[in-house]
């Protein structure tokens, strides 16, 4: 069983007219799921894991990117 | 004869048959007669040749709860052809509330609403408790109908004070809450609202979200008793938990006999199998005969910033996250610092930010000056002999970072897409969110946006579909009394527009709350006149005076 990856990190409008991170995930159990996070969490998980942009979470480890919530 | 007779029109009924030339005579707040040549006459003849007549639109997702205390008409969701309101969702209403708990729930509606402090505390006095006494403080002077929910999140507070917003209720406590619901709903409220996303302005979730499920359940056992709606805002961020709490709605819909409605329901690029999923699922409740009505929106989101707050706007761009990320004073001097600004400048690319930022627009409010609002970016900096990414810099440090900027149609903004999701005959069109969200966008003219975009530009809906979808699917799914329709007998709430121009107009800032707030407002377009309960509510382009807005009653 591989690990869960970050497939895509896309910039969208959300509910409340702020740019959301959406996060696109595999999971171990190949299932394909998205997450949404606001800017103060996607920033803070961007600095923990060292990405540069929000492109730079595309391969990454979901485990590794969770712990910068 | 008739009080007013509207002669000429482009009948559409709102039960989706199909258009036809015929007046509609009204007497005494009902609708009389529909048929042609009527010949009774009318002390006021209206001429509506060329235009639609149609039943009044039905909103069924607010938060006016506040504006009507001075504010009977919900400007402007009236002039945009809004004749009845559903307030109270997403598990905040305005009663019942103790005094003592008023300060709390302030602290929550100004989450959520926007609204300016001075709107709790010179625009009107809190002369109730009970929500049969807050029905009795907006009900004399309203120009729009309201069905009003009551909100989860103050029945908790009502029964357990700052407990509410702490654990779980004890099983006497939840029969307390049954009792104030049963109250409720006997003075008028039109169902239950509840939350598991809303926080409140101090970021802690709202009352609602301590709940734990057996005492939602036995809500919605009252709600049983009386038919009445459950309205829950899903974590809709996430479409597998929205699917679980669809299968949870449908749970409480099929053991207590109630319709359940969530929302909102979005769409956008990023995510594309979200309402694909969803409309599954709601597909394989209804057909097991539950009732649960996904709401979604007609407007797209527009994502709107400024630079004081880091926006994600910016996250593909590792130098202005970094920079952005400052406190205030220190982002200040970096940004004015010019080999940081040329640094920026340069990082977005060889165009000067022109694809990303050029069709950015300057919003009104704030200190925005007026010259440059509603302007493009790629045009004031070109007028400013700058490139986009330095006239944003520039711009920004000119008004202390105080210029709001608006990125057009961010999600929920394909109309190949959305229209046959509004189309589909599961899905509830609303969630406009009416009266919030003041200060970041308009919440007023989807109705207008729904006959522009998805009627006369796509055609995804006929004409006389679009407004079944407003009119009498709404006020069925609520069980609205004889409204929604126009037909003999029902009340007299009609629309007369043209068909060829309804639309929204640009979104604006008007500076109208109490204390001198300020709110984005859309004006209505091709909306020639509104009546209420057989009253002229709106008409070429003005309010009148009346006042025939009420309680509805409920079927």
């Amino acid at each position: 069983m591989s690990e869960a990856v970050v497939l895509a990190a896309d910039i969208a409008a959300g509910h409340d007219g702020d740019a959301e991170l959406v996060v696109t995930v595999r999971y171990e159990n190949g299932v394909v799921g998205v997450v949404s996070l606001d800017a103060d969490c996607a920033f803070d998980i961007m600095q923990s894991c060292g990405a540069a942009s929000s492109a730079d979470l595309v391969g990454r480890s979901w485990h590794e990117v969770l712990k910068g919530v | 004869m008739y009080d007013i007779l509207i002669k000429n029109g482009l009948v559409i009924d709102g039960a989706g048959t199909k258009a036809v030339l015929s007046d509609v005579g009204i007497k005494d707040g009902k609708i009389l007669a529909i048929g042609e040549n009527l010949k009774d006459g009318g002390q006021q003849v209206l001429d509506a040749a060329g235009l639609v007549v149609s039943p009044g639109f039905i909103d069924p997702h607010t938060h006016f709860d506040v504006q009507l205390l001075w504010d009977g008409a919900a400007k402007p969701a009236l002039e945009h052809g809004v004749t009845s309101i559903i307030p109270g969702n997403c598990s905040l209403s305005l009663a019942p509330l103790k005094a003592e708990d008023r300060k709390t729930l302030i602290g929550m509606f100004q989450q959520i609403e926007e609204l300016p402090p001075a709107a709790f505390t010179d625009a009107f006095e809190w002369t109730w408790e009970t929500f049969s006494d807050y029905r009795a403080a907006i009900e004399g002077d309203l120009s729009v109908n309201v069905a009003p929910l009551v909100g989860h999140s103050v029945i908790r507070l009502w029964v357990m004070g700052a407990d509410a917003q702490q654990r779980a209720a004890r099983p006497d406590e939840i029969e307390a809450m049954q009792d104030l619901l049963r109250d409720c709903l006997n003075a008028g409220a039109v169902g239950l609202s509840t939350s598991f996303v809303d926080v409140d302005e101090n970021a802690r979730p709202v009352p609602s979200r301590f709940a734990q499920f057996q005492e939602l359940d036995a809500l919605c056992a009252v709600l049983g008793e009386f038919g009445r709606m459950l309205q829950i805002v899903p974590e809709f961020y996430d479409t597998d938990i929205t699917i679980a709490r669809i299968d949870q709605l449908a749970e409480l819909s099929l053991k207590h006999k109630i319709p359940t409605t969530l929302s909102p329901v979005f769409d956008n690029r990023q995510s594309p199998n979200n309402v694909p999923r969803t409309l599954a699922r709601i597909e394989e409740q209804t057909a097991r005969g539950a009732r649960v009505w996904p709401q979604m929106q007609t407007r797209p989101i527009d994502i709107s910033f400024s630079l004081l707050r880091p926006s994600l706007f910016f996250a593909r761009l590792p130098s202005w996250v970094k920079i952005l990320r400052l406190p205030v004073t220190e982002r200040i001097s970096a940004l004015r610092d010019p080999a940081t600004a040329d640094k920026l400048v340069a990082d977005v690319g060889e165009d000067g930010g022109e694809r990303l930022m050029g069709r950015l627009i300057v919003r009104g409010g704030g200190e925005a000056p007026e010259h440059l609002v509603g302007r493009t970016l790629g045009d004031i900096a070109a007028e400013r002999g700058e490139v986009p990414a330095r006239a944003l810099i520039t711009l920004s440090l000119e008004n202390d970072l105080e210029i709001a900027f608006l990125a057009a149609n961010g999600g929920h903004d394909s109309t190949d897409r959305i229209g046959p999701m509004l189309a589909n005959p599961l899905v509830h069109i609303g969630a406009s969110d009416g009266g919030a969200h003041l200060t970041s966008f308009s919440t007023y003219g989807d109705t207008g946006y729904l006959f522009s975009e998805f009627v006369r530009k796509s055609g995804a809906l006929t004409l006389e579909h679009a407004v079944q979808k407003i009119t009498s699917e709404p006020a069925e799914i609520w069980g609205l009394k004889d409204r929604g329709m126009l037909k003999t007998g029902y009340a007299a709430d009609v629309v007369i527009f043209d068909p060829s121009t309804i639309d929204r107009g640009i979104e604006r800032p008007v500076f109208d709350m109490p204390g001198g707030g300020m709110r984005y407002v859309r004006d209505s377009i091709g909306v020639d006149t509104v009546l209420v309960n057989g009253q002229i509510a709106w008409a070429k382009g003005a309010y009148t005076n009346a006042q025939t807005g009420q309680i509805c009653a409920l079927a």
